[in-house]
């Protein structure tokens, strides 16, 4: 486990009106100050606020090469992708950051989604939970069909790939995928998988843990030693009084178990913060940030005002620290690189299930 | 702006190079498939060249088996992934981006692509395939592998929603508005959540030489990758075919015919021809004993074992025994069949060797003569591979060509810094983009938003 706050920030989706500067400038924003992860939503059907953000695959591919430290992390629920294309997907994402993706793992019902997803054989409403529970290990499997080292490219022999460390996955359950992925393994062997922990059908294969709210969160031992990550929305100005009528021209929303809506000074953001970090209710938050007003550009403003007011007092009070300890998103959250479990299985001999 | 008809040209970007053995050139880059700074310099330096675009081919399968037939389609960077990265290094060029409809959905695809348009500006397309390659479907829980008919119905419809879909997007003052798309195969509510693409309609390029595949190019495609022909008439004929079929639909203007073209170019004939054949001798042979005559090339069907049994085979003359860069006896060549003959002169066109000059065509010449199933293939001088890229130009063969680079980057380089300028210096290629968006580099309009969605009423037959 990482020693000091793990810290994230979730984007806004929708209401942006120029996108792609945003992400650039946010992720730009983020990286400065040593912010470990980004995620970014990815939800395929319109919503009121207005035209969405790039898909995620896309916006994480893009920051992924505008940026060098900073972990990106998209998100995808099984209902809309094949555990194929997902798998390499994110893979490609590991491989184009030098070990740096995450893929935030979604399972719940969405109306406006599957109305848009349906096709001749597939219904997302139908198997949503059986897919959503075979799903993640299937995708990790997949991962795995690539032993590390097994894309040779030996250019005296002519041997492009060592075929004896490549294997078939033939999974056969409610999702059917033969494999080999055709993407060599990613860098961090697994890249980061994150999910609610409330989520019962991914949970108990996610690496790191949305926890929600810091006050009703899941102790240690329930994760399992997994990094837990509360869930903040901020308000913050120079004054009590600004913060709240930002708060208020908000809509006044509330804390709630999924998440703590923190209204107030940078000091008093930072302590609250830390209070939760220093009795051991997470190991760290992911902020995320009001979505924009009717002028989008004030989401900038509010991502500025946080990065440049609260995270300095968090650091001066030796939570969050000022540098990167290390250069992979597993690294930022204390996570070993996972042996190959598809090897080691096929090691040890005839099939066990 | 010329007013004279101008070339086109696009970069297929394999990472490891087109040709079977050219990742072992003393200078490529054997690892270039997960290099994105590699990735990225390839495709500046196709823009410093003034491409229309750079290409990513896809295939949802690895077989490793393929390691010495075409060792390209074992792996590679996820197409979207690695053409944003592309996007991201450069400011001009397009990025083309292969979609397999028969796996995926059209609510996907059009966020995909849209997304891609978006963070480029204005410079995405999307390479429509239908995929023929069975050993995709077990990836995706299927248990056999669609026919044709199904797969282009699929695609066709798939489409349509898709356009429809883009249409659907908020667009600069007016919001997005609903689609309530229910055909034969898709049930799409809509709209897109992502905001109608700057190109409005995403540039579309189609391939292949089958009716329905012909059919969809002249219909929807602004870009159509010309089949491999074996005769100069062949290639005219399925240039005319195209437009013919395009002018029935009254875009006869707004397709571009582009085939397929490996150079092989090097400041001389002499050197040109060295690197031709030093490329084929880093190929590995297939073993002489094993049944068989064909070997898979994944995605690109089969082709013929690489040795001198299957060369015999092809030739109808005993060759086997024999040291490749050993000459053949004039007596052995005069034997060969009909086919051998036609080989005979396509190793004469591309090594300068022949029958009875000084210079005999060999045995190993015999081995790599398979006709590539991809690409034609022309060995030169930079002038010599102008000529030939200006007789087809010229000759009702094609609008410009899709380079498919032997090696990376060292045939990328060849290309856009030997033959390049010779285009330009005869006028017929631009010296400078004059757009910004792939749609400005074809001379196509952005299509007006339609009025309202058609597919909810749409019969897919």
């Amino acid at each position: 486990m990482s020693t000091g706050m793990l810290l994230g920030y979730e984007l806004p989706e929708a209401g942006l009106p120029d996108p792609t500067a945003f992400l650039l400038a946010a992720a730009r924003k983020a990286e400065a100050a040593r912010v470990h992860h980004l995620v970014l939503g990815d939800r395929p059907a319109a919503g009121p606020a207005g035209p969405g953000t790039p898909a995620s695959l896309v916006a994480v591919s893009l920051l992924a090469v505008s940026t060098s430290r900073i972990g990106l992390v998209m998100t995808a629920a099984p209902a809309y992708h094949e555990p194929y294309n997902l798998a390499r997907m994110v893979a490609s994402v590991d491989h184009i950051s030098h070990g740096r993706a995450g893929w935030r793992v979604i399972t719940g019902p969405d109306a406006a989604a599957d109305a848009n997803h349906r096709r001749e054989g597939v219904d997302p409403v139908t198997d949503r939970e059986a897919r959503a529970r075979e799903f993640v290990p299937v995708v990790q499997n997949l991962w795995d069909t690539w032993e590390d080292g097994a894309f040779v490219h030996e250019k005296g022999t002519g041997r492009f790939i060592d075929s004896g460390r490549v294997h078939v996955l033939d999974h056969r359950g409610t999702l059917r995928v033969r494999g080999p992925l055709n993407v060599v393994r990613p860098p961090q062997g697994h890249p980061v998988v994150l999910a609610d922990a409330s989520d019962p059908l991914v949970s108990a294969h996610a690496d790191v843990l949305a926890v929600g709210n810091p006050d009703s969160a899941l102790t240690a031992a329930q994760a399992g030693g997994r990094p837990r990550l509360g869930v903040v929305t901020p308000f913050v100005a120079a004054t009590e009084e600004r913060a709240r009528e930002l708060h208020a021209l908000a809509g006044a929303p509330v804390s709630d178990p999924a998440r703590a809506v923190l209204t107030g000074t940078p000091g008093q953001l930072a302590e609250r913060l830390g209070a939760w970090f220093d009795r051991g209710a997470v190991d760290g938050f992911t902020v995320r940030f009001p979505p924009p007003g009717p002028d989008g550009t004030a989401n900038a403003e509010r991502i500025d005002e946080f990065t440049d007011t609260v995270l300095p007092l968090l650091t001066a009070a030796g939570r969050f620290p000022a540098t990167y300890a290390a250069d992979t998103l597993r690294g930022h959250f204390g996570l070993t690189r996972p042996a190959n479990r598809l090897a080691e299985r096929l090691a040890a001999g005839p099939e066990r299930d | 702006m010329p007013t004279e008809r101008q070339l086109h040209l696009g970069l297929m970007f394999w990472a490891t190079g087109t040709h079977a053995a050219g990742w072992r050139h003393p200078d490529a880059r054997a690892d270039a498939a997960y290099d994105i700074d590699l990735i990225q310099e390839v495709t500046a330096e196709a823009e410093r060249a003034k491409f229309d675009f750079v290409f990513l081919g896809d295939r949802l399968a690895s077989d490793p088996s393929l390691q010495y037939s075409n060792p390209a389609q074992i792996s590679r960077l996820e197409p979207f992934a690695t053409a944003t990265a592309m996007a991201a290094a450069t400011t001009r060029i397009g990025v083309v981006v292969t979609a397999n409809p028969t796996y995926s959905d059209p609510y996907s695809i059009a966020r995909l692509l849209a997304s891609l348009d978006h963070v480029s500006a204005g410079r995405a397309a999307w390479n429509l395939v239908t995929g023929a390659d069975t050993a995709a479907a077990f990836n995706f829980g299927r248990e056999e592998h669609w026919d044709t008919a199904k797969r282009y119905a699929w695609a066709q419809e798939c489409l349509q929603v898709v356009r429809d879909l883009w249409d659907s997007g908020a667009d600069a003052g007016s919001g997005p508005r609903p689609l309530g798309h229910r055909g034969t195969y898709f049930s799409v509510d809509g709209p897109l959540d992502v905001a109608r693409p700057p190109q409005g309609q995403v540039v579309l390029f189609n391939a292949g030489t089958s009716d329905q595949s012909r059919e969809l190019s002249a219909r929807e495609a602004d870009i159509v990758f010309a089949g491999m022909q074996p005769t100069f008439a062949l290639r005219q004929a399925y240039y005319a075919d195209i437009k013919e079929r395009a002018d029935r639909y009254d875009r006869a203007d707004q397709v571009t015919i582009l085939p397929g073209l490996t150079p092989i170019v090097a400041p001389t004939t002499e050197e040109a021809v060295e690197l031709y054949d030093l490329l084929n001798s880093l190929l590995v042979l297939d073993p002489e004993e094993e049944p068989g005559e064909l070997v898979r090339k994944g995605g690109i069907g089969e082709g013929h074992r690489r040795n001198l049994s299957s060369a015999s085979r092809v030739f109808g003359v005993e060759l086997r025994g024999n040291d490749l860069a050993a000459e053949v006896p004039a007596e052995t060549l005069a034997a060969v069949s009909e086919e051998g003959a036609l080989r005979l002169a396509e190793i004469t066109r591309l090594t300068r060797r022949t029958v009875d000059g000084p210079r005999r065509i060999t045995y190993g010449d015999l081995v790599h003569a398979a006709p590539s199933e991809l690409s034609h293939t022309v060995v030169g001088n930079p002038e010599e591979v102008a000529d030939m890229i200006q007789e087809w130009f010229e000759g009702g063969a094609a609008d410009g060509f899709n380079i498919y680079p032997a090696y990376v980057p060292g045939s990328v380089t060849a290309f856009t810094e030997l033959v390049v300028p010779v285009l330009q210096r005869r006028g017929l290629y631009r010296k400078d983009y004059t757009g910004s968006t792939l749609r400005e580099h074809l001379g196509l309009p952005v299509p007006p938003r339609r009025p309202s969605p058609t597919s909810a009423v749409r019969s897919t037959d």
